[in-house]
């Protein structure tokens, strides 16, 4: 009985397990065909010859080099920001000793609750009056921090022991040299993630862009899929090509670092 | 020895280590709340706008669109969260417990958490498409009759919850597979002495001590169903389904900011929305607490 | 050197840890300051480091006070007792990082130089490289110690240094301590539990419960003299007798036996005696089997702990402990009589008060 019940699990195991991978082997594989062979009844699977010329086109028709340049800009920007902010912020709240300390904390934990859909139309609106549209300011400004990563590397810095930042300080370290050669270093998994963890979720960020660029210029790699989607019409050749594109360097970064980022997810169910 | 003012249970120079971050959640986070309130009783457009009073919300009250979009919404919430929750249930259990590679399997599953929906959703649009999609092929193949997933009224929102559903998987089952990990091993040892099968030890043994996992998990996807935008704009190509089928509530929102050019209406939909997400929050946590409490 | 006036210590949630406390320091001195868990000793500590902040008093190093001071300008080293080593640094590093940050930067190669002379001092020099999380706790111990002496500071201070040994080591450890703040001549003031380590290495100790100094003297006087109850109770061991007994005119009556009062030395009484209840501490070796003597009992069971054997027997339902050399061959269930050293045994008021 036993073994039917582990033979039955693993047939289903295996077979979603296809049905997760498989949209993303067959975009790859969508992306290297012809439109005939991609619109073929029945389907194709395998193309009769890599059609890399795909990407050239994909290329010529929009620009998603300047759309991959400006994502990979204001990522970073964005995962800097956020990590010195919240590490400076979390730093303050775990380990130094202030009034009201009690009173940001709860503040920052009921702010959580908020969803950002609420706030974000909001947003477009400050951001419009600054003048700011169609710039990588408004893609920047509104992420230089983050909630969510202050609460979580507060806690994060709290499991270290107080007696590090004590000795450091008897030893003489300003706050900052304590920072940069004590705490860092021993947060480095934290940061870690926290940094990853940002930077994709920067990268794959839609409603905010959408919102504040629709300047090819500006736009962000998401966005430019999107609109590439709508343009070509039916080249479904080309868009699976595109989407190819967008999702492949964070492929390539989830492969070198999915155990930090898995174990990041996973230890506090941090949502992008 | 140097004498300065210092306390070291006050010390000052805390908040210029918060000053960034506080600006930033001020501006950002704060500031927009409460004009998002202050906007929800204004009409006109975002220069020009003038009071209104509550007259918004009995637009909104009276839209059947609105409502369209709530009871879709709901819809998909409703269905999506519990059925991504049983699969991946059942999906972390079997590799828990019954794969040796489990971090091979983990990074299979986890994949679609961190691709772009958009980029996810040409490839969907592509298997669901009518006549050269992959979907109907397979079915056709097995003798069913072919389905018109993208371009009927009336299949809009089944496409989008099954969307909605391959999607939720990843989160969920790294998360379960991580409260499987938390429960100590000594349960197993005992359930299987004193004869357990393994049913048995799952009902009795692991769901028990996965119960703040569940409801954790539970609580997160309800709130993210109930805000669902990037998944419709990305299966039905910038649109909320054929003739507005699949039109959820924030996409309602986007189109009256955006598009309409009414954000006061927008505002009041927004605030509506969240009061629904927080009653709802609310309503499980008491339902759970009480199953809790019997359990 | 160190001088603490009228320090008190209220935390947030209302608990007085320490209250009204006022002691002196000399330079050079080894101090401890002694006492069981929560009576304020760590507390005490850290209010002199610097990590606390008083509620009320003053805290003086060579006449100047420094409670608004920040630690790294009262110069002082701390040993914690979790040592805090950096774990991503060598051994060599954690130990330059003080020389190496602040205001009095010095350049590496000094540095280095300094702290290798500590290292020498300290007998770890062939730890350098290591990082601390492969030391064992006694090498730790070492490095943190080193660590607080490189920047030569006047006052080291140490948390329950031994705490975290096991119990060879930390008879070994507690000499080396002693020996090398003894030869740096740095005033040291270090917190412990342990009564018989308190005993062992400190020129003075200071014994603390709930917040209040209880005595401050040095070792053997603590152990001689005891100032009350509690001083008596907590120094020696095994653990002194004491026995609630009644003063009845010229007489001390006990349910199982009687002393007069005039075996008692009349010198030694703090106060005048009047009748009424007290507690009769005797130390287990000021009670001894004799031919002749007040006391007598069976001998419930024999501790045989090497070079002395623990007599445990009964009074009146009371246990009650004598310490004889291993030599005496006396078994269980012999019954045999016992005489007091009168001169060595206190007598308290039922308040703790030391009355002789």
């Amino acid at each position: 009985m036993k073994k039917i019940v582990t033979l039955l699990s693993l047939l289903f195991l295996t077979l979603l397990g296809i049905i997760t991978v498989f949209p993303f082997i067959y975009m790859i594989l969508g992306g290297l065909m012809t439109y005939r062979e991609a619109t073929s009844i029945p389907p194709t699977v395998i193309p009769d010859s890599f059609q890399w010329v795909n990407y050239l086109t994909v290329f010529e028709k929009a620009p998603f080099i300047q759309y991959f340049i400006n994502t990979l800009f204001v990522s970073l920007v964005t995962t800097l920001a956020t990590v010195l902010t919240s590490l400076f912020a979390a730093f303050a709240l775990a380990t130094l000793e202030f009034r009201y300390k009690k009173v940001v904390m709860v503040g920052l934990i009921s702010l959580l609750m908020i969803p950002y859909e609420s706030i974000i139309f909001t947003n477009y609106n400050t951001i419009a009056r600054l003048g700011l549209l169609n710039s990588y300011t408004a893609l920047i400004l509104p992420f230089l921090t983050s909630i969510f990563y202050i609460y979580y590397l507060t806690n994060y810095l709290k499991s270290i022991s107080r007696s590090f930042y004590q000795a450091a300080k008897i030893d003489g370290a300003s706050d900052m040299e304590y920072i940069k050669k004590i705490l860092i270093p021993m947060s480095k998994p934290a940061l870690v993630t926290v940094g990853i963890l940002t930077f994709i979720s920067s990268w794959n960020s839609f409603l905010w862009p959408l919102l504040v660029t629709n300047d090819k210029k500006f736009r962000l790699l998401n966005n430019g899929l999107s609109a590439f989607t709508s343009e070509s019409g039916s080249d479904v050749h080309l868009q699976l090509a595109a989407a190819t594109l967008t999702i492949l360097p964070i492929v390539l970064i989830y492969f070198i670092f999915r155990k930090e980022i898995i174990r990041g997810v996973a230890k506090n169910g941090i949502k992008g | 020895m140097g004498k300065k003012n210092y306390n070291s249970e006050n010390q000052l120079k805390a908040w210029y280590f918060l000053l960034p971050a506080l600006l930033a959640i001020f501006v950002f986070n704060i500031y927009p709340l409460f004009r998002a309130f202050f906007m929800s009783f204004q009409k006109g457009t975002l220069i020009n706008p003038r009071f209104a009073g509550v007259e918004n919300y009995q637009r909104l009250l009276s839209d059947p669109v609105f409502f369209r979009a709530l009871k879709n919404t709901a819809f998909y919430s409703f269905t999506v969260v519990p059925i991504a929750l049983i699969l991946s249930l059942a999906i972390a259990w079997v590799i828990f417990e019954k794969v040796k590679y489990k971090s091979f399997f983990e990074a299979i599953f986890f994949m679609p958490y961190i691709t772009s929906t958009i980029a996810i959703g040409i490839v969907f649009r592509y298997f669901f498409n009518g006549s050269y999609g992959l979907i109907n092929y397979l079915l056709e193949f097995f003798g069913l009759p072919r389905v018109n997933w993208l371009d009927s009224v009336s299949m809009s929102m089944p496409t989008l919850i099954l969307f909605g559903i391959w999607t939720s998987l990843a989160f969920n089952i790294i998360i379960l597979l991580a409260g499987f990990r938390n429960i100590e091993k000594e349960h197993y040892k005992i359930a299987k002495m004193f004869g357990a099968n393994e049913w048995e030890i799952f009902v009795k043994i692991t769901l028990p001590q996965l119960l703040p996992t569940l409801t954790f998990l539970l609580t997160v996807n309800l709130i993210g169903a109930f805000k669902i935008y990037t998944q419709v704009y990305a299966l039905f190509g910038g649109q909320a389904g054929i003739a507005k089928s699949a039109m959820t509530a924030v996409f309602y929102i986007y189109d009256k900011f955006h598009v309409a050019g009414r954000p006061g209406l927008a505002m009041a939909a927004t605030l509506v929305l969240f009061l629904l997400i927080l009653s709802i929050t609310f309503f499980q946590q008491l339902i759970l607490k009480k199953v809790g409490r019997k359990g | 050197m160190i001088e603490v006036i009228g320090l008190q210590k209220t935390f947030d949630n209302g608990f007085e840890a320490l209250k009204q406390v006022d002691f002196t320091i000399e330079k050079g001195e080894l101090v401890c300051l002694l006492g069981p868990s929560g009576c304020g000793k760590s507390t005490m500590l850290n209010l002199i480091a610097g990590l606390l902040q008083p509620t009320d008093g003053d805290i003086r190093f060579k006449g100047e006070s420094v409670i608004k001071t920040e630690p790294k300008d009262r110069n002082i080293g701390f040993v914690f007792q979790n040592y805090a080593l950096y774990p991503h640094m060598t051994v060599l590093e954690n130990i330059m990082f003080p020389l190496l940050v602040g205001d009095n930067k010095k350049k590496k190669g000094d540095a280095k130089a300094i702290a290798e002379k500590y290292m020498e001092l300290t007998n770890i020099k062939e730890l350098q490289n290591k990082k601390p999380g492969t030391l064992s706790g006694g090498q730790q111990q070492r490095v943190a110690i080193t660590r607080a002496l490189v920047q030569e500071p006047e006052v080291l201070l140490l948390d329950e240094p031994l705490s975290n040994l096991d119990a060879r080591l930390r008879l070994k450890i507690r000499e080396e301590i002693r020996r090398l703040v003894k030869e740096v001549g740095i005033t040291t003031i270090f917190v412990t539990h342990d009564q018989e380590e308190a005993l062992s290495i400190s020129d003075k100790i200071i014994l603390l419960e709930d917040g209040k100094i209880q005595q401050e003297d040095d070792p053997q006087n603590l152990y001689l003299e005891p100032e009350n109850l509690f001083v008596a109770k907590f120094i020696g061991n095994p653990i002194i007798n004491f026995l609630p007994i009644e003063v009845v005119d010229d007489g001390i009556k006990h349910a199982s036996f009687d002393l007069p009062l005039t075996h008692f030395i009349e010198k030694r009484f703090k106060k005048s005696i009047t009748n009424g209840k007290y507690y009769l501490g005797m130390r287990p070796e000021d009670i001894l089997p004799s031919d002749s003597g007040p006391l007598k009992g069976k001998i419930q069971s024999v501790e045989l702990i090497g070079r002395e054997r623990i007599l445990h027997f009964e009074l009146a339902g009371e246990r009650v402990k004598s310490i004889v050399g291993v030599e005496n061959e006396i078994t269980e269930g012999t019954t045999v009589t016992f005489d007091l050293a009168y001169h060595k045994v206190f007598l308290f008021s039922f308040d703790g008060e030391r009355i002789y």
